[in-house]
């Protein structure tokens, strides 16, 4: 029973990552990143290859976050030029692209079967096989990074990432480099979606392209508007609640082919429910 | 013959149906001025309903296609009716329908998941894929069909908007739908008719590539990618720069399948598409604007 509650609490430390990541596009530049997910595969996959190549942790970890910094820099060059609704186009495209290329790709990813036996990260010697040193590990990773983000977000940075937002015509006349911000705030979720990645493959041991569709990245919207725009008091809540309430299911007798698609119909109606009544999720400050 | 036509001819093909695709998403994007993210579920329900009606029911085949175009096109006017118009009375942006849309996309999909199975299923309709030889070139019955079928309603489509009354009200909420709406034109009437013929095209295009391909839950979202890139690519102000936009990318599609590998397919549309937004983002028959934000 406690096995369990460390595995849910890790993939709570995993998740809340990936949405405070999400929230400095979605809630603080409004930049709505489809396609988000495929960082996190990017983060994953990273992971995998460098530690079946006998790789340690550290340049692992921080490898993940760095390639899928520099695929979110070639991503944000489009941004240059066109409108926020063609650049959440541009990132869904880029999700089916990043699935696409994982599962055709298959001298290398091994294609839709997967990559297996991901090693259980060393540090400096010391073999985390535990599931409860992995825990304190992940804690202490998402802290950093809730508190890098929180830093970043409420820095000069990102008040004029929230002027963006607001105003974008209004913070260009003032002087702002629009497009150096968007890129800066996309660089900046693609890091920490490219390490919980690294997290996600360390712990799961196995990895495939199908954990990385764009369907899956509902859970992640859900959390961000559940909790609300610019709130990382509401995201981390929400990730509780949304982690937390669907194991209730896992005590009905349904199948676990039919029990995954109820959960995305429900996350998905149920987001679509709050942006109908109420848009400002629980502790949001704006809508969308 | 040189090989290079047959390429050119496979080309063409998929242009045809890529451009049923654009053609839907373009009109429902040149009235309502924003993405609608869950035409890949219209487009996949289509085809779905086809393979229960026709392969699992064995309704006649004409019934079952008309049958599947009646439902999904029901289906896509009442997204409109239940979820966009509530999103419109509440005047918010146009994130939120983007968002609104992928909701109704992974509903959809989770849906199809559910009752269909993830796995690929075949419709089985052998009798139109016997290829057949003119002058060197391969060519089945049904991909003749695809490509009369889809010029005959790309044509239709541009007849609709530019000589008929419904549609000259359309291009006038098109422009301006306070203007028109001044003029006694209800634009939320003309909103949901332009969901309704993006759909019935969209069912069109999905029943066509069920026939021709196989289908799986994925498919049409896969489609709708290809379908927003065509619109990118040939211009998003008109529904001419869209059908351009979606031979071009079957055409290149083709030829890059043809001289590299197959695994490249999907990738090219994401390069074009990203050579394009850098470099000629208002598209190939695209008006260049001011400020765009």
């Amino acid at each position: 029973m406690i096995e369990y509650f460390i595995n849910l609490a890790i993939l709570i430390n995993i998740y809340i990552i990936v949405s405070v990541s999400l929230q400095i596009t979605i809630g603080y530049t409004g930049l709505f990143n489809i396609g988000h997910i495929g960082f996190f595969a990017i983060g994953a996959y990273t992971t995998a290859l460098l530690a079946l190549s006998g790789h340690i942790f550290f340049i692992c970890f921080l490898a993940s976050g760095i390639v899928s910094m520099l695929v979110g820099l070639l991503l944000s060059i489009t941004m240059k030029r066109i409108s926020k609704d063609t650049f959440s186009l541009v990132c869904m495209g880029f999700c089916f692209i990043v699935f696409g290329f994982f599962l055709n790709w298959t001298n290398i990813t091994n294609g839709g079967l997967g990559l297996s036996g991901i090693p259980k990260p060393n540090i400096f010697l010391l073999n985390l096989t535990d599931n409860t040193q992995y825990f304190t590990l992940t804690l202490m990773i998402s802290i950093v990074s809730v508190f890098l983000i929180h830093r970043i977000v409420k820095s000069p940075v990102g008040r004029v990432l929230e002027a963006i937002r607001d105003d974008e015509l209004a913070t260009r006349s003032l002087g702002k480099d629009v497009f150096k911000m968007k890129a800066i705030s996309v660089l900046v979720s693609a890091f920490f979606a490219g390490i919980s990645g690294s997290l996600y493959a360390y712990y799961f041991s196995y990895i495939n392209p199908y954990m990385f569709t764009m369907n899956r990245s509902i859970t992640f919207f859900l959390i961000v508007f559940i909790g609300g725009l610019t709130s990382i008091k509401g995201t981390l809540i929400a990730t509780f609640l949304i982690l937390l309430i669907p194991e209730a299911l896992r005590f009905t007798v349904l199948p676990e082919t039919i029990l995954g698609p109820i959960r995305q119909i429900l996350f998905a109606l149920a987001l679509l429910l709050l942006l109908i009544y109420r848009p400002k999720g629980l502790y949001g400050k704006v809508e969308v | 013959m040189i090989p290079q036509f047959q390429v050119l001819l496979n080309g063409i093909i998929s242009g045809a149906l890529y451009a049923l695709i654009a053609c839907g998403i373009s009109i429902i994007y040149l009235i309502n001025k924003f993405y609608h993210f869950a035409h890949g579920g219209i487009i996949t329900t289509a085809a779905y309903l086809l393979f229960l009606f026709y392969s699992m029911l064995k309704y006649n085949l004409i019934i079952s296609i008309v049958i599947s175009i009646v439902f999904s096109t029901f289906i896509g006017y009442s997204l409109d009716l239940i979820v966009y118009r509530e999103f419109r009375k509440r005047k918010t942006g146009n994130i939120t329908l983007l968002i609104a849309g992928f909701a109704m996309l992974v509903i959809f999909e989770s849906f199809i998941i559910m009752l269909f199975g993830a796995d690929v299923k075949v419709i089985g309709f052998f009798e139109f894929q016997k290829v057949i030889d003119i002058y060197g070139l391969l060519i089945s019955p049904l991909q003749m069909y695809i490509i009369f079928l889809s010029i005959f309603l790309l044509f239709s489509t541009h007849y609709l908007l530019q000589y008929t009354k419904i549609g000259k009200t359309m291009r006038a909420v098109s422009s301006n739908y306070e203007i028109a709406e001044t003029l006694g034109i209800s634009s939320e009437r003309i909103y949901s008719f332009s969901m309704i013929v993006g759909s019935i095209i969209g069912a069109v295009a999905g029943l066509l590539i069920g026939l021709e391909q196989n289908i799986e839950p994925i498919f049409g979202s896969n489609l709708m990618i290809k379908g927003f890139t065509s619109v990118i690519i040939g211009g998003s102000d008109s529904l001419s720069g869209a059908i351009l936009g979606a031979f071009f990318l079957g055409v290149i599609e083709n030829f890059v399948v043809w001289y590299l590998s197959p695994v490249y397919k999907d990738i090219i549309t994401f390069f074009l598409l990203f050579i394009f937004l850098i470099f000629k983002p208002e598209g190939i028959l695209g008006i260049k604007k001011g400020v765009k934000l």
